[in-house]
């Protein structure tokens, strides 16, 4: 996936991914980046919780604005499955 | 490796990440310089959004991610924001997808980036999207960097594309 986003980066569009293996999008350099220790396969959370899903959509794009240094990798505050984890309010620097 | 070995190590990789990263760590390092960056001039709320997933999502309609080559498959397909969700399928057996199939929504939020959209946070979702299916090695590699992702690239580029969110598998 970092492979990919460093060339739609490199052709003028930015970009922000979602990252389930920090490891991996750390050694490909992928320009921007938020990451959850979730399971593979669920980069977005469970079926049928919107919540969920809205809200990595929405800190991803939010990180998208943010994120000033290449390379960051913003690491989300949500416990798989902590239902509770996705009203945590994050600040992203 | 046969399919149903495939499969069953997706399952174990599902259940247990911290394998995931292990993996990762003994599979041979690219080598990758520098990070390219485009900075963010235009404000979300008048930007049209694509999305790339790497979840081997393609229409049943398509040609299916070649499943029989170990270094994977770096063609793309096509996905159109318009399309009924129900005529979307999974290729992949890399990873245990079928939390996906009930849901194509936790490895491609494409009704989520309506709901953005309607909610005004996007200007706007764009037409075409693309699927990838993200297992890929050997030369495989090459062919991603050189030729296929950079191919799609230009259709991005083209079709006006403000600002990408890309998901895995």
């Amino acid at each position: 996936m970092g492979l990919i986003q460093r060339e739609i980066e490199r052709a003028g569009i930015p970009t922000i991914s979602v990252s389930i293996v920090r490891k991996l999008t750390e050694e490909v350099k992928a320009p921007r980046a938020v990451f959850l220790r979730w399971p593979m396969g669920h980069p977005l959370g469970e079926p049928g919780r919107v919540d969920q899903q809205t809200v990595v959509v929405k800190r991803a794009l939010e990180a998208l604005e943010k994120i000033k240094e290449p390379g960051t990798i913003v690491d989300l505050p949500y416990r798989w499955r902590r239902y509770d984890d996705i009203r945590k309010d994050v600040v992203i620097t | 490796m046969s399919s149903f070995k495939n499969r069953l190590l997706a399952r174990i990789f599902t259940r247990f990440p911290s394998l995931v990263e292990r993996a990762a760590e003994k599979a041979a390092p690219l080598k990758i310089e520098g990070i390219p960056w485009t900075p963010v001039t235009k404000p979300l709320k008048e930007s049209t959004v694509a999305l790339v997933t790497t979840a081997g999502v393609h229409l049943a309609s398509q040609k299916p991610f070649d499943m029989e080559d170990p270094d994977g498959d770096p063609t793309w397909r096509e996905l159109h924001s318009d399309i009924p969700r129900e005529e979307y399928t999974i290729t992949h057996d890399y990873y245990d997808h079928r939390d996906a199939d009930r849901d194509l929504n936790i490895v491609f939020p494409i009704d989520r980036l309506q709901e953005l959209k309607e909610e005004g946070l996007i200007g706007g979702v764009a037409d075409t999207h693309y699927g990838f299916m993200g297992h890929i090695a050997g030369a495989h590699v090459d062919t991603l960097i050189k030729e296929t992702a950079p191919e799609m690239t230009r259709k991005l580029v083209a079709a006006g594309v403000d600002v990408v969110l890309l998901t895995p598998g």
